[in-house]
């Protein structure tokens, strides 16, 4: 069975062409263009992995996560940002919940092997 | 100066009044007691001896008459008188005539009262008179003698008449009288002779009614009516005294010291004048020596006080100057007195004494003063020193914020970019699988989705190193062994095969405190450096050695071409590179780091040799964290 991947960013080409990667590499996905949008399909859709940008129009990744782990603790969160992040912000999001976090750009095969290898891990 | 004299001149005058009232004034008024007890003594002898004078000559004049008498009596009681021999007689009377010039005349009387003989000295009249009825022949007749009749003879010469009775002794029968004119003219020539001008003395005799009978200057005799001044005789005539003597107001103002003596046989007063001023000459004379005494006294005395103060005040005056030539700084000016025993002297030693302690103290003060001054010199030095300092500082700080802001907007675009980057990255990704997939895919594509994917890497690194420059993070420092983390750095770094790897580490174990993640960018970039700048072949040395300033220098050697000493200035200058792609920021990420860590970094380099990185760290001198769990 397909792992679902839900995508959830603001910037329109970035999310299409993430999805039509993920989707070569061999999974299903969904795309949210903002956190109320992403919430709505996480809750849905109930995907194994949410990839979200941490800066969104409406509000933050960060929210995201809190958000989605009221009733999820499965979902594997994986961050993105543009930005340099230092130890305190990871730190702040692993405690709300994030599971990793990806520096654009990013090698999307080396993203693909870290899917499969979180999701292994939890055996699924 | 005025000041200086004033107050001297005052101390010697005090020193001068305080001798003259100490040596003077008993001395005054001792004298002034002598003299006054002198004067009174010698004036009441003065006017003793004046008095005895008088009284001496009183019996001088007395016996002058007496001695005459006695030739007239001895003659009168001769034989041949109470014979009354004429012939005889007359020859007897020419003699004493001839022999005593004061017999003016002489006439023998006989029992009858007829004048017998009758002979004058200056004229031939030879009348005889008659004198049965004239009371001296009578009184002479009764009584036996008679001296007395003050009378001018001739109405010039004073004379008094002597008679004597004519007595035959062998019946003491009267047998008449011999009487005679007595000149007293040489009385006046016997005062004169005693009493000379230059004694400024007057004598005189006077009869019982005031008319002078004798006078020290005899020409006042022979003036008619002859008398004393009358304050005198009122004096002398209403004394009941036989003798005495005073001192008499005169009416002319002149005061005179007079002396009288009666001539008890005649009634008549002996008086002696001298004027005050010739009387008083002896006690005058004395009171003159004794002024001209006070005077030598007095002078001397001045000397004494002059002499006194001036011993008193000079070394006075030499303390004062000193103590001037002190004021004005000269501490090696001694004051030019022979010190005393005593307590000037006292002065004298403590003055030196103050002068020492004070020349110790001015250059203590002095000895301060330069200290403070060199400090105040060395102050701002250090104020200029601190100035420039925080001039260069402030210059730093504007480019640090310049580059701060160029750092944030750098940031802030490489973010931007980082976006479509991404989507590039996936959307050649995309490309590249469906290629790939494709039985015989275009070699061209293939090789220029391989060019863009390089390109993006490219992209991608530059803009981690804008990032990596501009972020400015806390440090998270962590106690860590150099050595054990430099083997892990080396071990996980990617070093291409043509780079030989020598490490020289120091035999002991340096721990510093560092954050990892930014010493792992300097590190990579010196390495990354050096690698790049060894295209062909070359080794890298890594080398760490102990500084005596408790640092740890790490070496990062290439063996590549060397950097030109022009260049080498600028390397880490931010945005400078002299590679064809480079942002510049490499080595400027390196010096910020290695300062955020208080650790330093040179270069050393020589062309065609190579370039040495040389960083310090200070050593951590803390507790030692608890030690790692040994590594698998």
């Amino acid at each position: 069975m397909e792992k679902q991947i839900l995508i959830i960013d603001d910037d329109a080409n970035l999310r299409e062409s993430l999805y039509e990667v993920l989707e070569l590499e061999g999974f299903k996905c969904y795309q949210g263009k903002n956190a109320k949008e992403g919430i709505e399909l996480a809750k849905k859709h109930n995907p194994e992995v949410l990839i979200t940008d941490i800066q969104l129009p409406d509000s933050s990744g960060f929210q995201i996560c809190q958000e989605v782990r009221k009733f999820s603790k499965e979902v594997i969160i994986i961050m993105m940002t543009g930005r340099f992040m230092s130890s305190d912000e990871k730190t702040q999001g692993f405690q709300l919940g994030a599971d990793e976090y990806l520096t654009k750009p990013f090698d999307i095969q080396e993203l693909s092997v870290r899917i499969r290898q979180l999701l292994s891990r939890r055996g699924k | 100066m005025q000041e200086k004299n004033r107050k001297r001149g005052k101390l010697f005058y005090k020193l001068l009044l305080i001798f003259l009232i100490v040596s003077l004034v008993p001395l005054g008024i001792v004298g002034y007691y002598l003299i006054s007890l002198t004067q009174v003594t010698l004036n009441k002898a003065i006017t003793r001896d004046q008095e005895a004078l008088a009284v001496g000559f009183s019996d001088t004049v007395s016996n002058y008459v007496i001695s005459f008498r006695n030739i007239l009596y001895e003659s009168a009681h001769l034989e041949d008188f109470y014979t009354m021999n004429m012939e005889k007689e007359r020859s007897m009377v020419n003699h004493l005539m001839q022999v005593h010039s004061a017999f003016l005349e002489i006439s023998v009387i006989n029992a009858l009262g007829e004048e017998t003989i009758r002979m004058v000295r200056f004229s031939d009249s030879n009348k005889t008179r008659d004198f049965i009825n004239d009371p001296v022949y009578r009184k002479v007749m009764k009584t036996g003698e008679y001296i007395g009749g003050f009378e001018k003879y001739n109405g010039t010469y004073p004379c008094i008449t002597v008679a004597i009775q004519i007595v035959n002794p062998n019946t003491s029968y009267a047998a008449g009288m011999v009487m005679a004119k007595l000149s007293l003219n040489s009385l006046s020539g016997l005062l004169k002779t005693s009493f000379p001008d230059a004694t400024h003395t007057q004598a005189a005799v006077i009869d019982i009614n005031g008319f002078l009978i004798a006078h020290s200057n005899p020409e006042e005799v022979l003036k008619k009516n002859a008398k004393l001044p009358d304050e005198i005789l009122k004096i002398l005539l209403q004394n009941d005294a036989k003798s005495g003597g005073g001192e008499i107001p005169l009416i002319t103002g002149e005061r005179v010291l007079g002396a009288f003596s009666e001539v008890e046989a005649f009634g008549w007063v002996v008086y002696i004048q001298r004027s005050i001023s010739v009387a008083y000459q002896a006690s005058r004379d004395m009171l003159d020596k004794t002024w001209k005494v006070m005077l030598l006294v007095t002078v001397f005395v001045l000397f004494l006080g002059y002499a006194v103060s001036i011993v008193i005040t000079q070394p006075i005056q030499a303390l004062r100057e000193a103590a001037i030539k002190l004021g004005e700084g000269d501490f090696n000016y001694l004051p030019d007195i022979s010190i005393p025993n005593d307590e000037i002297g006292e002065l004298a030693h403590t003055f030196m004494e103050m002068s020492d302690s004070l020349k110790v103290k001015t250059a203590e003060i002095i000895d301060a003063k330069e200290q403070l001054e060199k400090l105040n010199r060395s102050l701002e030095n250090r104020v200029e020193a601190r100035t420039r300092e925080l001039k260069s500082a402030q210059e730093e700080l504007i480019k640090k914020e310049r580059l701060a802001a160029m750092g944030q907007m750098a940031s802030v675009v490489s973010h931007e970019i980082r976006n479509p980057l991404a989507v590039i990255n996936n959307s050649i990704y995309f490309i590249k699988t469906k290629t790939n997939a494709q039985p015989n895919p275009e070699p061209k594509i293939v090789k220029h989705i391989g060019i863009i994917e390089s390109e993006i890497r490219q992209a991608n690194g530059i803009i981690d190193e804008i990032l990596s420059f501009a972020r400015s993070r806390d440090l998270k420092p962590k106690v860590t062994n150099l050595h054990a983390y430099l083997e892990d750095l080396l071990m996980s770094y990617p070093f291409p095969q043509h780079i030989q790897l020598e490490k020289h580490f120091a035999g002991e174990h340096f721990m510093v405190n560092i954050d990892q993640d930014e010493m792992n960018q300097v590190i990579r970039n010196l390495i990354k450096n050096g690698i790049e700048v060894m295209p062909e072949v070359g080794k890298m040395i890594i080398r760490t050695e102990w500084l005596p300033d408790d640092t740890v220098r790490i070496d990062i050697e290439d063996t590549g071409p060397g950097i030109p000493k022009d260049v080498l200035d600028k390397l880490f200058t931010p945005f400078f590179t002299t590679k064809a792609r480079g942002t510049g920021l490499g080595l400027a990420v390196v010096k910020k780091a290695i300062e955020r860590h208080k650790g330093r970094v040179e270069i050393a380099s020589v062309v065609g040799k190579g370039t040495c990185f040389k960083f310090a760290l200070p050593l951590y001198k803390g507790a030692m964290p608890p030690p790692p769990p040994p590594r698998a």
